[in-house]
């Protein structure tokens, strides 16, 4: 009985502890994104003020319009490149961090990794810029080595975007996947060579499988953050790149369109939660293969 | 001659294939850090425009951040917010991780995903949701609502790291000192919070860290009256730059260290990540 009591204490002060962050997160997170939505059901009049009225319009609009369906098509398809490119240098980027015996080593690639994360998005979109430029450290180095003799224009383009994300989220895919690979027992490895695999046969049969969960929860954060900037693109890509949060951003700041801003924001954030669901989906399936 | 070269030559092969494998690895780290490395070297350059790497030696940059108003203003902006969200944060963020790991309900594993959510939802819904939802409520471009919005992004940091830390918490100490007498809160105050210190300031690290570099929500509310740092260097690339831009860089290039050192120093890196 005075068990009990004490119990029901100790839990009334864990949820007085915890109900503060829940009001808060209930009313800067969760009550945003429902006014958010709400509104994107709104019309507008010709001088884009918001109506009291509701309508489908807006997603009308976003899912007829040749222009939002290219739009939405190249988002995912520059998000998608990015995380393969990811996925692909992370790997021996986190063999090194796995690998390298000495602590001293291993934390100077720990500092490698994790000080682009630790500097802000501008300052980093804006060492691209200072790199890619037309008379920029690239071009320079190139035009002095005598491999081009015009300097490329790569700022302003899709490439310097996909560049750019990929340093910046890059950390993203190789923890994870780092993570994994040394959860893998080195006996594992070692059978599979004395039955006779090569390390190349034993690397795709034994250490890409079991690092697929890492390589996975890395492909879903690095995909959901390159579907959802708009800073980096902003900076090196230019205005006009066909980019959904781009179009957000020029629809909500520019154009004052704040319904059709929200619709295409919900969009996004539909697109983004499929590819996170359906990347979960067959993380979960795989490590139950794995355990059969 | 066959069974005494095959394994020395697999061994080569063996050899050949690590040092591909590193040789790759090298490259990748040295492309992470090409770009801070290219804007901390040039910020020290005495020209009009970034020049890599700098012909001569010169701090006229830096001197012309504190000559400067509008970069002392938005210095003292970020500053005041420092000072406003570290804490805010950090309290919310560790009373709600403490309580998240010791209570046990259904939806448990829901609010925690609520509360981690910030990091995977895209930046710019988060500011046009956020933009909107001040409007309404009168907040925008008031302090205000800079400070919540920079405690929406830094929260789940705060949460993840502490969340850590209580996991590894035996709840054995706890029920010790309230067997011997000490209340509750005494308890919490006494016992729990020395113990998961490295979580708290690997989370305070983190929190100062991104609201100190946050733009992406910034952007949407912050008034011309409470420009950040990182807001004043967007509109200001955005239109034409100069290495003044790579002096403020190197301010957060410093913080970025000081970061990675306390982490290092108190909780190791490999723990927090």
């Amino acid at each position: 009985m005075a068990r009990t009591t004490a119990a029901r204490r100790t839990n009334s002060f864990y949820w007085l502890l915890l109900t503060p962050a829940l009001l808060f997160l209930l009313a800067f997170l969760v009550a945003p994104f429902i006014m958010l939505i709400v509104l994107s059901f709104r019309e507008v009049d010709s001088l884009l003020n918001v109506l009291p009225t509701y309508t489908f319009g807006q997603y009308i609009q976003v899912f007829t319009t040749g222009a939002y369906m290219t739009i939405i098509r190249s988002t995912l398809g520059v998000a998608l490149l990015t995380t393969v490119i990811c996925i692909v240098l992370a790997y021996p980027a986190a063999y090194l961090l796995v690998r390298t015996e000495k602590p001293g080593v291993r934390t100077f690639f720990y500092i490698l990794l994790i000080s682009p994360l630790l500097t802000s998005v501008v300052i980093r979109t804006f060492a691209w810029i200072v790199i890619l430029a037309q008379n920029g450290l690239l071009n320079a180095v190139l035009l002095k080595l005598h491999l081009i003799d015009q300097p490329l224009s790569l700022l302003w383009s899709m490439k310097a975007v996909i560049i750019a994300y990929v340093q910046v989220m890059l950390p993203f895919a190789v923890l994870p996947i780092a993570t994994s690979m040394g959860d893998i027992q080195p006996k594992l490895r070692q059978a599979s060579m004395s039955l006779g695999a090569g390390r190349i046969r034993t690397f795709f049969r034994v250490t890409l499988p079991l690092t697929l969960p890492g390589m996975l929860s890395g492909a879903a954060i690095v995909f959901s953050l390159a579907a959802g900037s708009y800073i980096t693109p902003l900076l090196v890509g230019g205005r006009l790149q066909p980019l959904l949060p781009l179009a957000i951003y020029q629809q909500a700041v520019q154009v004052f369109n704040m319904p059709f801003a929200a619709a295409l924001s919900v969009t996004l954030l539909l697109l983004v939660g499929i590819v996170i669901a359906l990347i979960g989906w067959i993380s979960k399936r795989w490590e139950a293969r794995l355990h059969d | 001659m066959n069974k005494a070269g095959r394994p020395s030559q697999r061994k080569r092969k063996i050899s050949v294939l690590t040092t591909l494998i590193w040789a790759a690895g090298i490259l990748v780290y040295l492309f992470l850090i090409s770009p801070i490395l290219v804007i901390f070297l040039s910020a020290f350059s005495p020209t009009e425009y970034p020049q890599f790497p700098p012909t001569s030696f010169s701090v006229r940059w830096f001197h012309s951040l504190f000559t400067n108003s509008d970069w002392a203003s938005a210095l003292k902006v970020s500053g005041l917010l420092l000072l406003i969200v570290t804490p805010l944060t950090v309290i919310l963020g560790t009373a709600a991780a403490y309580a998240l790991g010791r209570l046990k309900f259904r939806g448990r594993e829901a609010i925690q995903s609520l509360m981690l959510s910030p990091l995977m939802i895209p930046q710019v819904v988060l500011g046009i949701a956020l933009l909107y939802e001040f409007t309404s409520l009168g907040l925008i471009n008031s302090l205000a609502g800079l400070v919540i919005g920079h405690m929406v992004v830094a929260f789940p940091y705060v949460v993840r790291t502490v969340s850590v830390s209580v996991s590894g918490l035996d709840p054995k100490l706890e029920s010790a000192s309230m067997s011997l007498g000490a209340g509750r809160l005494k308890t919490f105050v006494r016992i729990t919070i020395p113990l998961i210190k490295p979580g708290i300031i690997a989370g305070t690290v983190f929190s100062i860290v991104e609201s100190f570099g946050e733009v992406s929500i910034s952007l949407f509310v912050s008034s011309p009256g409470n420009i950040t740092v990182p807001v004043r260097i967007f509109n200001y690339i955005d239109q034409t730059f100069d290495p003044s831009v790579n002096a403020i860089s190197v301010l957060f290039i410093g913080v970025a260290v000081l970061a990675i050192v306390i982490m290092e120093k108190t909780v190791g890196l490999t723990k927090v990540m």
